[in-house]
């Protein structure tokens, strides 16, 4: 009996020392400063939706080192957990030093900003009208989700129709219309400037033009507005844009509002420059920069649209979100068919159940 | 003198020197008709006279799919500063690549194990790399298909390449994920704890522990039974994560891709940007720490603009060595069967 006892007391003894001597190399190599709660990140970013948009999008804004911390969410959770160790694996390349994900939205707390590129994709052939009810769906579960865990957040949504569901966004979010942003033709705009540029043979920087309105098959490009060095061009040709252009410039508008379906043919699907001109709005709002960037944005009361549409205009972005809208100066017919865009758009969105 | 006449001259006397002189070289014209005719245009353009500045040129067998990601790419041009992105399935766009980067290939299905994939890769790089070198003589190559390491081995003998110009990926990311890994045990940057994995690109890469450390501290001297398995801390776990990990992504998302991608892009970025870096990759090994044969396997080697310059011999274990002797003894006994 005693002999029992005493056996318990030395591997009691021994197991103890184990434990202390078990001094860690963390124990031994870092001597700790300041452990209080950790700070809350300053930068967070989320990504709904792992879907190649949304990895697109993720990985644009890892590259450009804008967040402190990325939150994935997803309802596959297998994807979501690979793409998150994909990412995680390659910290040693990067600047943002904690990435997660998780199925529950407890993940996405405290974000900046949040870009929702979660829905159903256009299928080949088809426009992006026809995804709305679908998405809608989709987004009564997500937005008040969003909204629950971070509600100072700046949501930028991607998925299409981008129009209707920024309008859907604003309504189920409940913020103020000055944080909920379309990525509208940011990316038109992009197309544009590229292919423009690419004729001219200089950067697409270098070449400026905007592309307003729906982001989808009647964007408007405001050819009064493009010039390259101060030049505009329709000065250099008054015709440009029109039927009666030698040079048919129009093609170039067209080539754009094809470009995504072409793109859908080749290759299944869009992602690399949607995901770079997210990461780029992005970067105007966390730095607050105050760039201007075509994004969707609330135009109820301006050129004489009385709806509550989301339309894509050039809007000043800062931390704040949308700071103010610039009024360019647009033809009557420019504003003739952004009238007819928001008629279009405001008769799908009032056939739109529990919004 | 017409446009065909000029075009010729060219073609026999500008060209060759163009070649002599480097991508640096810039060829100037006025804007005689001849000069832009239709001919001479075609022709610049198809030797990519025109371009000196960065190119990026994407090539594969799947057409359409090459091109819708080739108009993705270019229609985010204005967030980029890679002024031009061109994409065929014909290989003359290749010409003059700086350095060229292999990830063609069969990918590991689940549960497949790299060494499995070689037969089927060997095929395709048969037909890919003599196109290669047709057209970029002077290029780096840097494999990334699996198994790195005997495709390495079989991109340099196709190629004929000198073996500082033909580099494998190796363990660049098994050494990331260990230093991910690593950080997150200590909560410290990956890029401030420095390890290094080395040897074969898969099951066998071996984690030389001796060399564990942050901030100069030693991590074997805080603990010497690291690495073993006496170790209370269980480090060999990390290294085991390390080798899983792929495994585990592939099960979860399919495939693997942004941390080889990023780890690529490091590699390229010290190669064009003539860093002298030092990274783990996969390079002729035949003559070091005891390996008697021609196989590839990853050691901390200098990349700079000429390609990988030097190698730095690091002092192993006894075990250490073995380890990397049996790599490469498998490795010998797949690439000995292979016919190149």
């Amino acid at each position: 009996m005693l002999i029992t006892c005493w056996y318990l007391y030395i591997s009691a003894r021994s197991i103890i020392r184990q434990t202390f001597n078990m001094a860690s190399i963390l124990q031994k190599l870092i001597t700790p400063l300041f452990s209080g709660t950790p700070e809350p990140p300053r930068n967070k970013v989320t990504v709904v939706g792992v879907g190649q948009v949304g990895m697109a999008c993720a990985v644009s804004i890892l590259l450009r080192e804008l967040a402190d911390e990325l939150a994935l969410v997803d309802v596959m959770e297998d994807k979501l957990k690979g793409e998150m160790m994909d990412l995680q694996h390659g910290s040693l390349f990067l600047k943002t030093p904690k990435i997660v994900a998780g199925k529950d939205y407890s993940v996405t707390a405290n974000s900046r900003i949040v870009v929702v590129t979660a829905g159903v994709r256009q299928q080949e052939g088809e426009s992006r009208l026809n995804l709305v009810q679908r998405n809608v769906n989709i987004f009564k579960h997500i937005v008040p989700q969003i909204v629950k865990h971070s509600p100072d957040c700046i949501i930028i949504v991607v998925s299409n129709p981008v129009d209707v569901l920024t309008y859907v966004t604003w309504k189920l979010s409940g913020l103020p219309k000055h944080r909920v942003i379309g990525s509208g033709t940011n990316l038109d705009s992009a197309r544009f400037r590229y292919l423009m540029a690419d004729k001219l043979g200089i950067h697409a920087s270098s070449f400026n033009g905007w592309i307003l309105g729906e982001h989808g098959d009647t964007s408007v490009p405001v050819w009064s507005g493009t010039n390259v060095a101060g030049v505009n061009l329709q000065t250099l040709n008054p015709d440009i844009g029109t039927d009666d252009d030698q040079e048919n410039w129009k093609e170039t508008h067209k080539q754009v509002v094809d470009s995504a379906y072409e793109v859908i043919k080749l290759k299944g699907y869009t992602n690399w420059a949607i995901g770079l001109s997210v990461a780029d709005l992005t970067e105007s709002l966390i730095r607050n920069m105050n760039r201007i960037h075509p994004v969707s944005t609330m135009v109820k009361g301006m050129y004489g649209i009385e709806d509550e549409v989301y339309l894509s205009l050039p809007c000043i972005l800062n931390s704040g979100g949308v700071a103010s809208v610039v009024n360019m100066t647009l033809t009557d017919d420019e504003i003739g068919q952004l009238k007819e865009s928001a008629d279009t758009l405001w008769g799908i969105q009032k056939d739109l159940t529990d919004v | 003198m017409n446009a065909n006449v000029y075009s010729n001259i060219l073609k026999q006397s500008m060209i060759p020197s163009l070649q002599r002189l480097g991508r640096r070289a810039v060829f100037q014209h006025d804007n005689n008709p001849k000069h832009n005719s239709k001919t001479t245009t075609a022709l610049l353009k198809k030797l990519r006279v025109k371009d000196l500045c960065d190119e990026l040129c994407l090539i594969d067998v799947m057409e359409d799919k090459l091109k819708g990601e080739v108009m993705d790419l270019q229609h985010g041009s204005l967030f980029c500063k890679t002024h031009k992105i061109v994409g065929e399935k014909d290989y003359s766009v290749t010409a003059h690549s700086k350095v060229v980067i292999i990830t063609a290939g069969a990918r590991q299905q689940e549960g497949e194990s790299r060494l499995n994939l070689v037969k089927r890769n060997v095929d395709i790089f048969k037909f890919i790399i003599p196109q290669i070198v047709k057209y970029s003589p002077n290029a780096i190559l840097l494999v990334v298909s699996n198994p790195v390491d005997i495709l390495t081995y079989v991109a340099w003998k196709l190629s004929g390449f000198p073996r500082h110009r033909v580099i494998g990926s190796g363990t660049n990311l098994d050494s990331g994920r260990f230093r991910h890994l690593m950080g997150e045990k200590l909560h410290i940057h990956p890029s401030s704890c420095h390890a290094w994995v080395i040897g074969e690109h898969g099951d066998s890469s071996v984690p030389v522990w001796s060399g564990v450390n942050v901030a100069g501290v030693c991590l074997k001297a805080l603990n010497p039974d690291i690495g073993t398995d006496a170790d209370k801390e269980d480090w060999n776990k990390v290294h085991k994560m390390v080798v899983d990990s792929a495994y585990e992504v592939i099960k979860l998302k399919g495939y693997t891709s942004w941390a080889i991608g990023m780890s690529v892009a490091d590699l390229v970025e010290s190669l064009v940007k003539n860093l002298h870096k030092v990274h783990p990759v996969s390079t002729l090994v035949k003559g070091m720490h005891g390996v008697k044969d021609e196989v590839f396997l990853s050691v901390p080697c200098v990349l700079g603009n000429s390609g990988l310059t030097d190698i730095i011999q690091m002092t192993l274990k006894p075990e250490e060595e073995k380890q990397l002797i049996k790599s490469a003894e498998t490795l010998w006994g797949v690439q000995k069967e292979l016919t190149l």
